[in-house]
């Protein structure tokens, strides 16, 4: 640590320790006195808990690969050069991250046909498509406040492009990338609603499991055997990140400056290349659910666009689907608060030698968390009095935190780790005080990272419908919540009905994702001024 | 140098550790004199599926001066499973939509505190020699069959099939999808059912289905929706497992002007019955306002409200059903139901066997 580290630094683990303490440890120690007997522990051993694991993990290696692959090249585009439709780009990348799975898989459908069949290839194609965004948003946070130079003092000694990129420009990004093929990772071996709905046999993973031996066959020590299998694979493979990202390069992390495209020749080719293909991948599934929302009784029509007010508005079935877009824009907010809080003081325990270091990634560990397991001990733990948070609107946001705060984790710590802290040093000798010079160093990448995360987290809270569909609860569902009932009913209305909703998701998504990274320029603009 | 910080932090960590589960430890057996909750409510544990007409719900209040409090949890498998897990200190007073798949799972993990409905003489017949019906009521049920795309079948000039064995023909090779059983309500009836009608034989009889080229999805939405010809999307399969009630609810769900006809049918045979259960949860705040839940539940006012709410039928006799389900729901004679208890007993080999079968 460095002398001149401020004395709160060495607090910051409190409030995140505290949060998982409360909403993952207490609900799981709960659900485990409940259901840890030796049953489920000889289970533990037996096959049938780790039959499925090799082809998950091949399942989600080969997702990991491809979307770091395809993610990168967005990245770079979009975050290093400056174009018009830019920052409409970035934010739509996000875009296939939020949408629920079901409406994934529906417009997969009907994009392919039904003739594609179901399996391995496509369910590691969804896979893809959905994290693609981690990728772009994590390593491009990194990445954008790259000036380029020393690449460039490289080309000029000599240095090809390529080895330029691998010698310079790699050993810099590559606790982002780590950071995110983890992620993208843990989310394909933990995948639920992808793997349900597009896989076979050969695609299952330890969650689905969980799942049937939850509520199908009620069989709570299979279920646990299962869930601590997840959670021991999912913790290695954190821990092995961390590990791999230990020893980094430092920089000096510059406000962002972008370039811009290049003129004529192969470099302008390519990247124009990737961002058509960008727009292309994200946009083809969100084009097909447009169509949808306007074709009724097989003409054109504006018919689900004007009835969206009315849809059950007498029964208590599925109430107003505006009023659900009130819920979930709030629990949206309080989710990216909660998050950005929590995960922002995890991750600044990444300047911290020792065991408050573990902090940041222990904050990790809820994405290995089994969400029907995390969903029936939050049920055991909160809904009895007097720590009844059923009547509040608490538990949802919570619920949606608990996922986001990893991906804060994952956004800020690496870049926190690769900048360079001598500043702080150089600042305090010069007479400011800890705060202010932690705040000198650190404070430009922080403004940056944080409204990033604040976008992600965002992000995840409009889309999320796995954890929270376990939660009991009373009023107006989420959007997500909604898009599956009307699609759980025949008739034309409800699939109608429903595209609607997913269209006004992912435009809603694409505006606040757009507003957080219009704000973190403004803020990044400042920043170079100052 | 070491510095307090850390050790006043972890204290102040366990402190909201412990006071988090004190507060919800507090009297893990809290007997109806001591609860904290309102005298005047009663709380109704169900599923995402549960709707009721508004007027209706407020009749309740209305009659009996309780104020109903409706929380919903998930499926009705995971609301099962957390209602297993919480046996006898239970989140709310009653619960509804426990089906016969999951009944006795629950009877024998002490969810329920055994009442018989005072309106259990108005069930019909079948159900009221239901074992089950001292102890838990049912309020509705519902078949699953095979759905049909009657079109499909007129284009291509070619007869509906009718039976399970037509199904294995190769005139109707690659037309049916159906759910997987694992995580499909529907699908694990259609399971039922042929294991009902074909009994040891089932199993051949699904190799039977994957030779003629069945397709499985992993949810009623992506194989109604997705594959099947009449969904939302471009499905091309014309046969789907879904229930008797989907081609009414066709028609209720159809953009205006309303069609005069569904353009699907049901196959009425090898249907499986699911009935779905209310009941009075052990350990309530309130026994007595559950009580009047589930009597209320099995009045006319709600039952003659459950078929357009839920598409289901009414577990009550002599209820006048709507116009769209006397003409276009599914009437099955002789619907498949197996015993609880055999259920119970075979159903995680069935599903071991079924996805050795069919790969999956």
């Amino acid at each position: 640590m460095h002398g001149t580290a401020p004395r709160w630094l060495a607090w910051s683990w409190v409030v995140p320790a505290a949060f998982l303490a409360c909403f993952l440890a207490y609900p799981l120690a709960v659900l485990a006195t409940r259901v840890a007997t030796v049953d489920g522990l000889t289970k533990l051993m037996s096959a049938t808990t780790w039959h499925v694991v090799p082809l998950a993990v091949l399942q989600a290696a080969i997702s990991t690969v491809l979307a770091v692959v395809i993610g990168l090249p967005i990245a770079n585009a979009v975050s290093r050069y400056e174009f018009r439709s830019r920052a409409l780009a970035q934010a739509l990348v996000t875009v296939p991250f939020v949408l629920p799975t079901v409406v994934v898989a529906l417009s997969f459908r009907s994009l392919l046909g039904s003739g594609v069949p179901q399996g391995f290839a496509l369910v590691v194609v969804a896979h893809v498509y959905v994290n693609i965004a981690v990728v772009v948003r994590i390593v491009g946070a990194q990445w954008a406040q790259q000036d380029g130079d020393f690449e460039a003092v490289a080309r000029t000694l000599g240095a090809t492009a390529w080895s330029a990129f691998r010698t310079v420009t790699l050993p810099t990004l590559r606790p982002a990338i780590v950071s995110s093929a983890s992620v993208v990772f843990v989310f394909s071996f933990t995948s639920l609603g992808i793997v349900l709905l597009l896989g076979d046999a050969s695609t299952r993973t330890l969650e689905s499991q969980i799942l049937r031996q939850t509520s199908v066959l009620l069989d709570f020590p299979g279920a646990t055997a299962s869930a601590l299998a997840q959670l021991a694979l999912v913790s290695v493979i954190l821990v092995a990140g961390a590990i791999a990202t230990r020893r980094t390069p430092r920089r000096r992390m510059r406000p962002v400056f972008r370039h811009p495209l290049p003129g004529a020749g192969a470099g302008r080719t390519t990247l124009l290349a990737v961002i058509v293909l960008a727009y292309a991948i994200v946009i083809a599934p969100v084009a097909a659910l447009v169509v949808s929302s306007l074709r009724a009784s097989g003409s054109w029509s504006l018919a689900w666009w004007t009835g969206i007010g009315s849809v059950d508005a007498s029964t208590s079935r599925i109430g107003s689907p505006l009023s659900a877009l009130a819920t979930s824009v709030g629990f949206a907010m309080v989710c990216a608060l909660v998050a950005c809080v929590v995960g922002g003081l995890a991750a600044v325990a990444v300047l911290t030698r020792g065991r408050t270091r573990v902090v940041s990634l222990l904050a990790i560990v809820p994405l290995g968390i089994s969400s029907a397991t995390l969903g029936l001990g939050t049920l055991l733990a909160f809904s009895r009095p007097p720590t009844d948070l059923r009547g509040t609107w608490l538990l949802v946001p919570i619920a949606h935190s608990l996922i986001a705060v990893p991906l804060v984790v994952a956004v800020v710590a690496p870049a926190l780790r690769s900048t360079d802290g001598r500043v702080q040093a150089v600042a305090a000798s010069l007479g400011a005080a800890p705060t202010r010079a932690f705040l000198t160093a650190y404070g430009p990448v922080l403004r940056v990272v944080m409204l990033a995360s604040a976008g992600l987290a965002c992000a995840v809270s409009l889309g999320e419908f796995g954890a929270a569909s376990f939660l009991a609860r009373t009023g107006s569902p989420t959007v997500p919540v909604q898009i599956v009932r009307l699609l759980s009913r025949p008739g034309e209305q409800s699939y109608g009905s429903a595209a609607v909703l997913a269209v006004i998701l992912v435009a809603l998504t694409l505006g606040i994702v757009l507003a957080v990274d219009r704000l973190g320029e403004t803020t990044r603009r400042g920043a170079a001024q100052a | 140098m070491r510095r307090p910080i850390p050790a006043i932090a972890a204290i102040a960590s366990l402190i909201v550790i412990s006071a988090c589960s004190t507060a919800s430890t507090a009297n893990p057996t809290a007997s109806p004199s001591v609860s904290v909750a309102p005298r005047g409510s009663v709380t109704l544990l169900t599923h995402d599926a549960f709707a009721l007409s508004d007027a209706v719900l407020a009749d309740f209040t209305k009659q009996t001066g309780l104020t109903l409090k409706v929380i919903t949890a998930g499926d009705a498998g995971q609301m099962v499973a957390g209602a297993v897990l919480a046996a006898g200190s239970p989140s709310a007073d009653v619960i509804f939509g426990v089906d016969n798949t999951l009944v006795d799972k629950a009877l024998a993990a002490g969810v329920f505190e055994p009442y018989e409905s005072s309106q259990s003489g108005s069930l019909i017949g079948p159900l009221k020699q239901d074992p089950n019906v001292s102890k838990v009521t049912p309020i509705d049920y519902g078949d699953v069959c095979v759905n049909v795309d009657d079109g499909w079948y007129a284009e291509k000039g070619l007869a509906v099939p009718s039976t399970l064995d037509d199904l294995i023909k190769p005139e109707y090779r690659d037309q049916l999808v159906v759910e997987d059983p694992g995580t499909s309500s529907p699908g694990l009836a259609f399971l039922l059912a042929t294991i009902n009608r074909y009994g040891d034989g089932w199993q051949d009889y699904w190799q039977a289905l994957a030779d003629n080229g069945v397709k499985v999805s992993g949810s009623w939405t992506d194989a109604y929706e997705g594959t099947f010809t009449r969904g939302g999307g471009q499905g091309d399969r014309p046969l789907v497992v879904s229930y008797a009630t989907s081609p009414p609810a066709e028609i209720v769900y159809a953009t205006d002007p309303k069609p005069e006809q569904p353009s699907t049918s049901v196959m009425t045979d090898g249907c499986y019955r699911q009935v779905e259960y209310a009941g009075v949860l052990a350990g309530a705040a309130n026994p007595e306002g559950a009580r009047k839940v589930v009597d209320w539940l099995l009045s006319d006012t709600v039952q003659a409200d459950v078929p357009l709410s839920m598409f289901v039928f009414p577990a009550r006799d002599n209820v006048t059903l709507p116009d769209v389900f006397t003409k276009f729901a599914g009437k099955v004679d002789a619907p498949a139901q197996l015993d609880p208890a055999t259920v119970n007993d075979g159903l995680s080999q069935w599903l071991s066997d079924w996805g050795t079968v069919m790969q999956r």
